[in-house]
């Protein structure tokens, strides 16, 4: 009886363990993303994806008809500043915490202001930041650190979109508070 | 018999470690099966990217589509089998199509590794501008092995050397649909969606 008390308390608590294990994947998946990234080109700066094709294993199901630019942001010494222009054609820039969540992002094609030419220019802060302190289009990430991601569409000529996130910038800023 | 008295808590709390992982593995099995929505052979959810998705959910999502986005992007509708039975690569498969409520759209075939397929023409995915139509607008994308005339994405062994395959499926589609319409928001699981069907298998 004893025993079977024992196995039932067993598979109860594995049952519920599931749950933080499935909570804890994620966060172990992004950090790796990060670790993969950050040793390519380092914390706050733009890793540039232009070309899509079988060969493409920094992150799964990548899309042949997209072009990508991401930055590992580290928001521990400051925000980081995020400029980039938008071309015509398909165009956003998401934003994801260290479990994965797209917290916040802008898309060309929902929003009247963000048309082709325009220079999206965000701030973006860590969790402890006042949002009211800074001036301009602000994004307040949940955690101190994360991805962001800018994706452009490649269908037909692509020339427009390449240069769009090769002009797009990903820099931080010194901790100051503006005045 | 009295050691294992002695040692009964960390016995206890390995086993309900072990048998976590075990659930995990199972619920992980079942992938995008419990919580996500049907519609014909596709499947979606309603939660990927966001905050609102469970647990078990967004580690599906970590391990198999990192880095989606929310549905006001995109939706992503995904298909591993027909009629229940998986996409195997000694079968040949018809998608037939038309336009959608979408920015842009398009479909992707990836390996079993969540990679594209390697190939000697370099073709993943067919989008709304590439493919060949009729003159009533609607196309047909056959998918298989060997190279066949018109839309063919080709598919065939995952690009990983060493990727030993959990899954019980040789490949799956990806359905994109960027800035969806209201019928993709409200209603995914009755939108229009392309149709895959089973042409043959050798």
């Amino acid at each position: 009886m004893n025993g079977l008390r024992w196995t039932a308390a067993i598979l109860l608590c594995g049952w519920l363990g599931q749950y933080p294990l499935a909570m804890l994947v994620p966060h172990l998946i992004m950090e790796r993303l990060h670790h993969k990234v950050v040793e390519r080109v380092g914390h706050n700066q733009l890793n540039l994806t232009l070309r899509t094709d079988e060969t493409s294993r920094w992150v799964v199901r990548p899309s042949p008809d997209l072009l990508y630019a991401s930055c590992m942001y580290d928001l521990e010494q400051g925000p980081v500043m995020i400029s980039a222009p938008v071309p015509e054609r398909y165009w956003s820039m998401q934003f994801y915490q260290m479990n994965t969540d797209n917290f916040a992002g802008i898309h060309n094609q929902r929003e009247q202001r963000l048309r082709r030419g325009t220079l999206v220019e965000v701030t973006l802060l860590g969790p402890d930041a006042d949002p009211a302190e800074y001036p301009g289009e602000v994004i307040q990430s949940p955690t101190t650190r994360g991805v962001m991601l800018l994706r452009a569409s490649s269908i037909g000529d692509n020339s427009e979109a390449q240069a769009a996130l090769q002009n797009s910038r990903c820099t931080a800023q010194a901790q100051t508070v503006p005045s | 018999m009295k050691k294992l008295h002695t040692f009964r808590w960390p016995l206890a709390a390995l086993l309900s470690l072990a048998a976590s992982i075990l659930f995990l593995l199972l619920s992980l099995k079942q992938g995008l099966g419990n919580s996500f929505l049907k519609n014909g052979d596709w499947r979606t959810s309603k939660s990927t990217g966001s905050s609102e998705a469970g647990a078990i959910d967004k580690t599906v999502i970590a391990i198999g589509g990192l880095l989606a986005s929310t549905r006001e992007d995109s939706i992503y509708y995904i298909l591993n089998s027909v009629a229940g039975e998986p996409l195997r690569l000694n079968c040949r498969y018809r998608i037939e199509g038309n336009d959608y409520d979408a920015d842009w759209w398009s479909i992707t075939a990836y390996g079993t590794d969540y990679f594209l397929i390697p190939n000697r023409d370099k073709r993943y995915s067919f989008n709304n501008e590439n493919l060949t139509r009729g003159e009533d607008g609607r196309w047909i994308i056959q998918i298989g092995t060997q190279q066949e005339e018109g839309n063919w994405l080709p598919v065939g062994p995952s690009g990983s050397p060493t990727e030993s395959q959990s899954s019980d499926y040789d490949f799956d589609l990806l359905l994109r649909l960027y800035t969806p319409g209201a019928a993709y928001l409200q209603q995914p699981e009755s939108a229009p969606l392309p149709v895959v069907t089973l042409e043959s298998c050798s």
